[in-house]
């Protein structure tokens, strides 16, 4: 039996946490250029792999772990559409036991375009990588739209779930999938080819490689793709995108913010109960 | 400008469907605009039901199968097609992003997720939406061929639409589709009761500062003891300390209690926004420069599993008194 072919396509993002009150004031008051938002300044913040992508990759080194058990073989690649910000991430991930690294190259910021990233991705796929089963988290910031995995499935004309929590490959070419939908918790079978988004899933950590595990495969290549490689024009569909951000508004969520006074805690939370939460907690 | 917005009634989701859309039809959409809705469903039963809950007086039934999306999509391009629709809204959640993407893809429009409101002028339509993992809002601008909308989470729990009248314009029975389906053996469990933390009137939301799972276990148990549901934030149930399905916030649940009190987490946005709907919000934290300070209606500084502790006690005390 062939090996099943798993792609996870993964993406870097900022750490948003981490940008100060005035980074997100000045994305703000930033002017527009050419009718489209400039966004916020996050390139001096640290970068962390998108926590859905994360548990997409680990998902695939388990379902790689557990098909090995059964004498069954996996070939596990990784993809992501970025700038060289993603190789660390790719190099770590050769080192956990994956065969191929690649990453497209994209000069331009696609936070806003995920029509061009699930291009970007879509063509990469039909181009040559040819898996049985494509992974990604559900969403990724800046943009949080969750439709890159649909409009991927789309334009591969796949089948897709979306915020799966569970995949169990069965004997034949189909998986057994666990997912949130819009009535609940689905069991489902889907035959492969398809896309699966992770979404909060148990398996959501990333495992560390060890330093032999990365020594063994420092030389490992990363393939570096440009758009005009897979035939994407990513320049030509951002100016033709049909869903632009024009400006970003900071979020004033401030309220009271009244402050307990109290000498230890069982005195603050008497002051707390009897000045705020009394009347509260009878009507509950 | 014409809309039409989509109503899948072949799932069990067809109610909140109506209250998003019906809410947002309301108070989310301006422009001059007149809609109908599609509504899809399954069982000749539910038709009644399903008519009622249609937020537009404009009706088209279409008869469908559960869980084939592939095959909603279809009926919706030839809509697309056809007919002279530049706005299609969908209510928030897997099925409509997935029907939202995949028809602006078919149809070279735009999609949008998770709308917070709709303007439509007369060339083009500006939505807005939170971004930055609730950072920010975003203005967005969409042209192109039809936009293909879903409703942001906070729409969900308006009241049900209560048009007087409808008109029912067509009823078709597309059934007879002979594409092999794409899932098989479908299953629907019923979510555990610790997933349904969006309906909750009283809840206490946990964060990282409790410093432990133990921290964590204590803070669980005094909102066990003051009768209040228990959530956490998303770096909590990263480290395993609580189950995901307690996750609060943008990669979690929205919820809208009465009473939220928030224990060792900093406020920030990404969790903040699964608790903004609260109409009151406590807060106990050690830093008082923490975003979730000036975000609450009231705050203490100090441990936030002392306090919380001390106040299980009272409110479970002022409760035997009543």
């Amino acid at each position: 039996m062939s090996a099943l072919r798993i792609l996870v396509s993964f993406k870097v993002t900022p750490d948003f946490e981490a940008l100060r009150d005035a980074d997100w004031l000045a994305g703000a008051a930033a002017e527009a250029a050419h009718g489209a938002a400039p966004g916020v300044e996050t390139r001096y913040v640290r970068r962390v792999l998108n926590c859905f992508d994360e548990s997409a990759l680990e998902m695939a080194l388990r379902l790689s772990d557990a098909r090995a058990e059964c004498g069954l073989a996996t070939d596990l690649g990784a993809l992501s559409v970025g700038g060289r910000e993603t190789e660390p991430y790719l190099k770590t991930l050769l080192a956990l036991g994956y065969e191929r690294a690649a990453r497209v190259e994209s000069e331009a910021a696609l936070d806003f375009a995920p029509a061009v990233t699930a291009s970007a991705i879509a063509s990469f796929v039909r181009q040559g990588d040819d898996p049985d089963l494509l992974l990604l988290g559900w969403r990724s910031g800046p943009g949080d739209s969750g439709a890159v995995p649909f409009l991927v499935a789309e334009a591969l004309g796949w089948s897709c779930l979306t915020q799966v929590l569970e995949v169990e490959p069965l004997p034949d070419d189909r998986v057994r999938v666990a997912c949130l939908a819009d009535d609940g918790l689905l069991r489902v079978t889907l035959r492969l080819p398809c896309v699966l988004a992770v979404g909060n899933a148990v398996v959501s950590q990333l495992r560390v490689p060890t330093l032999t595990d990365r020594l063994a495969r420092k030389h490992a290549r990363i393939d570096v793709l440009l758009g005009a490689d897979l035939g994407v024009d990513i320049a030509g569909e951002l100016r033709h995108a049909t869903c632009v951000p024009t400006e970003f508004e900071t979020i004033d969520r401030a309220r009271r913010g009244v402050i307990v006074d109290g000498a230890t805690p069982a005195a603050k939370a008497r002051a707390l109960f009897a000045a705020h939460l009394r009347d509260l907690v009878e009507k509950l | 400008m014409r809309f039409a917005a989509v109503l899948d009634g072949t799932t069990g989701a067809a109610v909140r469907q109506a209250q998003a859309l019906g809410g947002f039809l309301r108070e989310g959409l301006s422009g001059d605009l007149v809609g109908e809705t599609l509504v899809f469903y399954q069982d000749d039963r539910d038709k009644t039901r399903l008519v009622e809950l249609a937020p537009t007086r404009a009706v088209r039934l279409i008869k469908s199968t559960a869980r084939r999306p592939e095959r909603v999509v279809e009926l919706l391009a030839a809509v697309a097609r056809d007919e002279d629709v530049p706005l299609f809204l969908f209510a928030g959640g897997p099925g409509g992003t997935e029907l939202a993407a995949r028809l602006a893809c078919r149809s070279n429009g735009a999609v949008l997720t998770e709308a917070l409101c709709v303007e439509a002028g007369p060339e083009r339509l500006v939505c807005r939406k939170y971004v930055y993992s609730a950072h920010m809002v975003g203005r967005f601008e969409l042209s192109g061929g039809p936009s293909c909308v879903t409703i942001d989470a906070s729409w969900n729990e308006g009241p049900e639409p209560e048009l007087a009248e409808h008109d029912v314009i067509s009823d078709t029975d597309e059934t007879g589709d002979p594409a092999e389906p794409a899932f098989e053996d479908v299953e629907l469990v019923d979510l555990p009761a610790s997933g349904d933390l969006a309906g909750s009137r009283f809840l206490v939301v946990a964060g990282y500062g409790a410093g432990s799972r133990k921290g964590i276990e204590r803070i669980a148990q005094a909102a066990r003891r003051m009768g209040a549901d228990f959530g956490v934030s998303r770096p909590v149930a990263m480290n395993a300390w609580t189950p995901m399905d307690r996750l609060i916030g943008v990669s979690g649940t929205r919820a809208a209690p009465e009473l939220c009190i928030v224990v060792g987490a900093s406020g920030a946005p990404a969790l903040y926004w699964g608790i903004e709907k609260a109409a009151f919000i406590a807060a106990i934290d050690t830093d008082e420069h923490a975003p979730i300070v000036r975000n609450a209606d009231v705050a203490v500084v100090d441990d936030g599993v002392a306090v919380i502790e001390e106040l299980a006690q009272i409110i479970a005390a002022a409760r035997e008194a009543d």
